[in-house]
């Protein structure tokens, strides 16, 4: 039997209550422990289709099997084992980040899967360590850069240990050290991923494989360099060849 | 943008920020009990709860003239609530008596707040059996409090820099234009931050 995938999309087609369409018949597979990126001009779709991969949209879960974790299609039952498998991280954090203190926002996650104690405060520790945060629990997320309030999000991913992160924009209005930071932490997460994102310089170093959104459509899909590489397809859908991918040698 | 005014000095370290929550949480409370019961005759009371509240603020290491601007901002509600018993018989020994009793309490209640992180307070709340969902409705207003005055500044900031106008009923529009702005993006931001509490496993 062939491996299950860890996210399968098939098909998948959603319009906002006034009408406007989003997502038209998009169908994708993301094997496990794969880096997947999708890219696409603002409006494509892409904040449309990553809240579909933990059931936020639709606001009822269907069951329809439109969208896939590990095999299971999202339905009411197992709506918060697929919230605790796929860990959402949102574009802003200051949407995400909720509670008055770092440590609290890291525990939240767990807290809401039932844990609580010294596991929990155990949890929180190594999330915060992991992302470079050692000993800022006690810190007031509202006084962080924004480099660290997105490591402050991840780290309240990985206290979930969600085996899939599906990652809004993750590099967005962060300084070079604040982007290199970022970079070099989700390189070093072994979780399977998924990166929406305009910084096509991470997509580069992160994803092997890439997937192009427009008008809420899948209009390209396959390897990074490739794709990124086909300058046609990247002007006409509001993108750029890549700088890294200008200048690498053909060598190299 | 200062971010901090609600409780900047809840994180210093003296000894009555080192007691823990619960106990400051119970000698405030028992104070304000107490206040609340006393009786014109129970003067000494008023005595010993000024001195350990002297006592309490000194230890703090809090600014006195901060503790007692916030204590002189909410004294004018105290004063016309108490100035409704000078119309009582010996009004004038219960209206400084009530004036006496709310302030003591007011000032208890501002060095509790001001000595205790609230994430402590919501930690001890939770502890009581506080029901779940009030104290998340507290701990969401804590965290947002911050950011909805940073988002009000951005606005107002950017009003300021594209007004050229001196007119005062131009300048009331754009605040009351300003003020429906916020509020659309705070309730955008509520939507926004409920997508992302049910995305992190929340149950409602």
């Amino acid at each position: 039997m062939a491996a299950v995938n860890a996210i399968e999309v098939r098909d998948l087609a959603f319009a906002y209550a006034d009408g406007t369409p989003a997502l038209r018949g998009v169908s994708f597979a993301v094997a496990e422990g794969e880096c997947v990126g999708i890219i696409g001009p603002n409006g494509a779709g892409k904040s449309t289709l990553l809240l579909h991969l933990n059931g936020v949209l639709p606001e009822t879960p269907d069951g329809s099997g439109a969208v896939r974790v590990f095999g299971a299609p999202i339905t009411k039952a197992n709506l918060y084992e697929i919230r605790r498998t796929v860990g959402l991280l949102f574009q802003d954090p200051d949407d995400q980040l909720l509670c008055p203190t770092v440590g609290e926002d890291v525990a939240f996650g767990p807290r809401q899967l039932g844990l609580g104690g010294p596991e929990l405060g155990a949890r929180v520790t190594a999330a915060l360590a992991r992302v470079g945060l050692a000993g800022f629990e006690a810190r007031s997320p509202h006084h962080l850069s924004r480099g660290e309030k997105r490591r402050v999000c991840l780290a309240g991913l990985l206290a979930c240990e969600s085996r899939v992160l599906v990652l809004d924009e993750p590099t967005s209005e962060l300084d070079p050290r604040g982007r290199r930071g970022i970079e070099a932490l989700l390189a070093s997460i072994p979780a399977t991923m998924l990166v929406a994102t305009h910084d096509l310089e991470i997509v580069v170093e992160l994803c092997s494989r890439v997937v192009v959104l427009d008008h809420g459509q899948i209009v390209a899909a396959g390897e990074t360099v490739a794709l990124l590489s086909d300058e046609a397809l990247m002007l006409a859908h509001g993108l750029e060849r890549p700088h890294v991918l200008r200048h690498r040698h053909p060598h190299e | 943008m200062r971010h901090d005014f609600l409780d900047r000095y809840s994180r210093l370290a003296s000894p009555v920020h080192a007691l823990p929550a619960w106990l400051k949480a119970l000698a405030t409370l028992t104070l304000v009990m107490a206040m609340a019961v006393a009786r014109p005759s129970w003067w000494p009371a008023l005595v010993v709860a000024t001195a350990l509240l002297v006592a309490g603020a000194w230890l703090s290491r809090i600014p006195a003239g901060f503790l007692l601007r916030r204590l002189l901002l909410l004294e004018p509600v105290v004063v016309v609530v108490a100035t409704l018993a000078l119309w009582q018989p010996d009004g004038g020994m219960r209206f400084a008596l009530l004036v006496a009793r709310s302030t003591l309490s007011l000032a208890a209640l501002i060095l509790f707040t001001n000595t205790t992180p609230f994430g402590e307070v919501l930690e001890l709340l939770r502890r009581c059996r506080v029901p779940s969902l009030l104290v998340t409705v507290l701990a969401l207003m804590y965290r947002y409090v911050f950011v909805l005055v940073d988002e009000a500044a951005r606005l107002q900031r950017a009003r300021a820099s594209r007004a050229f106008s001196r007119s005062a009923a131009r300048s009331w529009r754009s605040v009351a234009s300003g003020a429906g702005q916020l509020f659309v993006r705070s309730s955008e931001r509520a939507e926004r931050v409920f997508t992302a509490m049910c995305a992190r496993g929340w149950r409602p």
